[in-house]
């Protein structure tokens, strides 16, 4: 393995955890899944349809987002947002994400 | 939706691998989401439909994770217990399964080619059956909605699980092959008795004195069975306590001290096989004096080597 793609395997392990964040950072406003892929992508936050679909339900099921199918337009669409218990645990996480990363500056300032 | 479009095609496979209560919900999500997609793309609709069914990916995956469901077999929680049950299994199980069925050979008076015959089948297909029957047991606790419970049933890892020795290959040999050893000793005595193998002037001898399966014989099959037993026992566990060694003396006394009494006291050999065998020629009292004196040897040796090993 290339060291390039030794940092990307790597990077992937990473991101894996902060994509639920993202999604309950974002999700303050409904949005449906394709809207969120997009607006995911363009924040800097990649992730593959795939994953974050199969994600939303999960994050619904556990109680963290609530679900609202749209059939106002052509296409029926489901549009996902933040519960109460959802809002609760992304401050939680904000607070280990912040933590985290004061941890590893300290440990990798010298790398910068 | 009459049409049959790759989208179509696609949702299906993974609707229909979803639970039956989110299928439709989840149909319809998919639909759209895919459709929202191609939507974005650039290309000619059909090419872009081929792209992104392929970044979807395999609809068996999908619907994996949109069920929660384990793509393996065995996950990594109980992995760690089913081989350690196989190991087992195939370690102590098999052999007493297979030495138990060869023993009902030898009983039936089998020739040598058809004994191995019954012990490589019985090995292919019972450990075959375990290995099939333990993987099935173990999915099935893996796909069933009380995991974590079951798995708090299987018991956690402790550091007393630690072999307290490395394996040590040569010893392992030696156990399996003494079990081995004893097991014959004790099928050959069983059969000899059943079959009456000896042919003189028309009649069917025994090799062995026939009147001591009214006494002296039993605390010599006990004691082999013993023996055979805990040569298991010492293989499997690897450890050697001092009370596998005393067990291992006891079952060695029941098998020797009785022996060497029936050879010194030249009740060993069935009278009229003897007879027969012999001739006119009698046998000197010395053969059988040194006859038990040569198993008490051995018995001893065994036992101490066994003292020694222990710690």
């Amino acid at each position: 393995m290339t060291p390039d793609e030794l940092i990307h395997g790597q990077a992937q392990e990473l991101r894996r955890g902060t994509v639920v964040l993202a999604c309950l950072a974002l999700l303050e406003e409904p949005q449906y899944g394709y809207a969120l892929l997009e607006t995911l992508t363009g924040a800097g936050v990649a992730v593959d349809g795939n994953t974050l679909y199969p994600l939303l339900r999960r994050l619904e099921k556990q109680g963290l987002l609530t679900s609202e199918w749209n059939t106002d337009e052509s296409r029926p669409r489901k549009f996902y947002r933040v519960s109460p218990l959802g809002s609760r645990v992304r401050a939680g996480l904000v607070r280990e994400w912040r933590d985290l990363t004061a941890s590893l500056a300290r440990l990798t300032k010298d790398d910068a | 939706m009459t049409a049959n479009t790759l989208t179509d095609r696609y949702v299906r496979e993974v609707a229909r691998r979803v639970p039956a209560g989110q299928r439709d919900d989840i149909a319809t999500e998919l639909r759209a989401t895919i459709a929202d997609t191609v939507e974005a793309r650039d290309a000619e609709p059909g090419a872009a439909e081929r792209e992104v069914l392929t970044e979807m990916g395999d609809p068996v995956r999908l619907a994996a994770r949109y069920a929660d469901r384990p793509l393996a077999l065995i996950g990594p929680d109980l992995y760690p217990a089913y081989t350690r049950l196989l190991v087992t299994l195939l370690t102590t199980a098999l052999p007493a399964v297979t030495a138990v069925a060869v023993g009902f050979d030898v009983l039936d008076g089998k020739d040598a080619g058809s004994l191995v015959g019954t012990a490589v089948g019985t090995v292919l297909t019972v450990g075959a059956q375990m290995i099939a029957w333990v993987t099935a047991g173990f999915a099935l606790v893996e796909r069933s909605r009380h995991r974590d419970r079951a798995l708090a049933a299987t018991r956690a890892w402790t550091p007393d699980d630690l072999p307290a020795a490395p394996r040590n290959d040569r010893r392992d040999i030696a156990a399996c092959a003494s079990a081995a050893w004893h097991a014959l000793l004790l099928g050959l005595i069983v059969w000899q008795h059943t079959a009456e193998p000896y042919r003189a002037d028309g009649r069917r001898l025994q090799v062995l004195d026939p009147d001591l399966w009214t006494g002296w014989i039993w605390p010599v099959l006990a004691g082999l069975a013993g023996l055979a037993a805990l040569d298991l026992a010492r293989f499997a566990t690897r450890e050697r306590p001092l009370a596998l060694a005393a067990w291992y003396a006891a079952a060695q006394a029941a098998f020797t001290l009785p022996l060497a009494w029936i050879l010194y006291r030249h009740m060993f050999f069935d009278p009229d096989f003897l007879a027969h065998v012999n001739g006119g020629w009698k046998t000197p009292d010395a053969f059988y004096t040194g006859a038990a004196l040569i198993v008490l040897a051995i018995g001893a040796t065994d036992t101490l080597k066994h003292f020694r090993e222990s710690r």
